[in-house]
């Protein structure tokens, strides 16, 4: 992600959150652009929502932050016109019906297009008379994402939205998320668990590790920059000596046994394995793995 | 969902996908491709994956850019797919298939080669 002022929809240097002598967020730099799908990465507890928060001005930070321009704690009216939130949190009003929801978000909501928001609410199962209260936990979701969507907005920052919803559910969030949001100018910064099944949505990773960015990069580099070989057991001790990020059991596949590095490794020891796509989940497992979980020794 | 392998790079994967299809005529000679965003949405791909995709078919010679139209399955798409599909089988898999009926003692006239 490169600085280029005029594209940049979020931009952070040095940024700091402090709980009391804890830093939740420490020292972060990371640029966002149009047109990106970002994925935010880490344990619990490793900063992700608090980040977030900074990012819509709920939280204050220490260091340079701007986002789509603003600052978002002195400018935050003005911020969340252009920009929409959905926290860990949040809920909506049990007693509302859908269409209730519509005339109270067209009344707050300069940018917010009642008409839009019903054309997304056909694409699911949501009715506009249905209460919130007689919803399932994937259709609260679904009708939060449509009116969310349905600001004209350029940034949208979710936290962990999908959590706790069914594999179904969760598919036509992203669907929703995918085809009615991302149109090439608008970004999505978005927080979640589910690694494996986010990954091919991104079009850029953040992983932050006990409030530490430990990468922040473009898919299309990270398949660049770090090299798999997946080998057989035998020549395990030959990949170890290599030192790579990290080392694990595939389970599938003839070789069985996996190695990330960073950059390519020497040419005798990728001859030793076939090389493979390093995964998301295993790139994260290995850069945000605390010492006591150390796969590379088993 | 669809599943992606370790061992190629996702726009590869897509790009095998979506040639596998025009193979099969989907969609056919002369007619327009699916969106990018269309295809990002089936698939749930990000819309840069999709378009590398894209490129790579388009390189291929199987797909063309009409100005302001979008990208439309060339004239001759299946056979320039059937030519470099024939090449991979000939050069990449049946080199291991010889080997692995060899392994086998399988020989041609053991081989079933009417279709049921």
């Amino acid at each position: 992600m490169n600085a280029d002022d005029n594209t940049m929809l979020v931009q952070a240097k040095g940024l700091s959150v402090r709980y009391g002598a804890k830093r939740a967020v420490d020292d972060v730099s990371f640029n966002i652009p149009k047109g990106r799908v970002v994925g935010l990465l880490g344990h619990n507890g490793a900063g992700k929502t608090t980040l977030m928060k900074a990012l819509v001005g709920l939280a204050t930070a220490e260091g340079e932050l701007a986002v789509l321009g603003l600052n978002p704690r002195r400018q935050r009216v003005q911020l969340l016109e252009q920009a929409c939130y959905i926290p860990d949190v949040a809920i909506l009003p049990r007693w509302a019906r859908v269409e209730d929801l519509i005339t109270m978000m067209s009344a707050l909501h300069p940018r917010f297009s009642a008409e839009r928001a019903r054309a997304l609410l056909r694409r699911t199962s949501v009715g506009l008379s249905d209460k919130v209260k007689t919803l399932s936990k994937g259709m609260v979701v679904q009708a939060h994402l449509a009116l969310i969507a349905a600001i004209d907005a350029k940034l949208m920052i979710l936290d962990e939205p999908t959590l706790g919803l069914d594999v179904l559910s969760r598919k036509a969030f992203y669907e929703m998320l995918i085809d009615e949001w991302c149109d090439g100018e608008r970004s999505v910064l978005i927080s979640t668990h589910q690694v494996e099944e986010i990954e091919s949505l991104l079009s850029d990773v953040l992983m932050l590790n006990e409030g530490k960015l430990v990468l922040s990069i473009s898919l299309e580099d990270m398949e660049r920059r770090f090299v798999g070989v997946s080998h057989d057991a035998a020549v395990a001790e030959q990949i170890a000596a290599a030192h790579p990020l990290l080392r694990y059991r595939t389970g599938t596949g003839p070789a069985g046994n996996a190695a990330i590095f960073d950059g390519a490794p020497p040419e005798h020891v990728q001859a030793l394995g076939q090389r493979m796509r390093p995964s998301l989940v295993d790139l994260f497992v290995a850069l945000t793995r605390k010492p006591e979980l150390d796969r590379t020794h088993f | 969902m669809q599943t992606w392998d370790d061992r190629q790079p996702i726009y590869q994967q897509l790009a095998d996908i979506l040639a596998a299809q025009l193979l099969d005529g989907e969609p056919s000679e002369g007619a327009a491709m699916p969106s990018v965003r269309a295809l990002a949405g089936r698939y749930l791909l990000n819309p840069l994956t999709v378009n590398r995709a894209l490129q790579a078919l388009g390189d291929e010679g199987v797909l063309e850019n009409r100005r302001g139209m979008g990208l439309y399955v060339t004239a001759g798409a299946r056979e320039r797919l059937r030519v470099a599909e024939r090449e991979r089988f000939l050069h990449s898999e049946w080199p291991r298939l010889r080997e692995r009926l060899r392994r086998l003692g399988i020989g041609a006239e053991q081989l079933n080669w009417e279709a049921r």
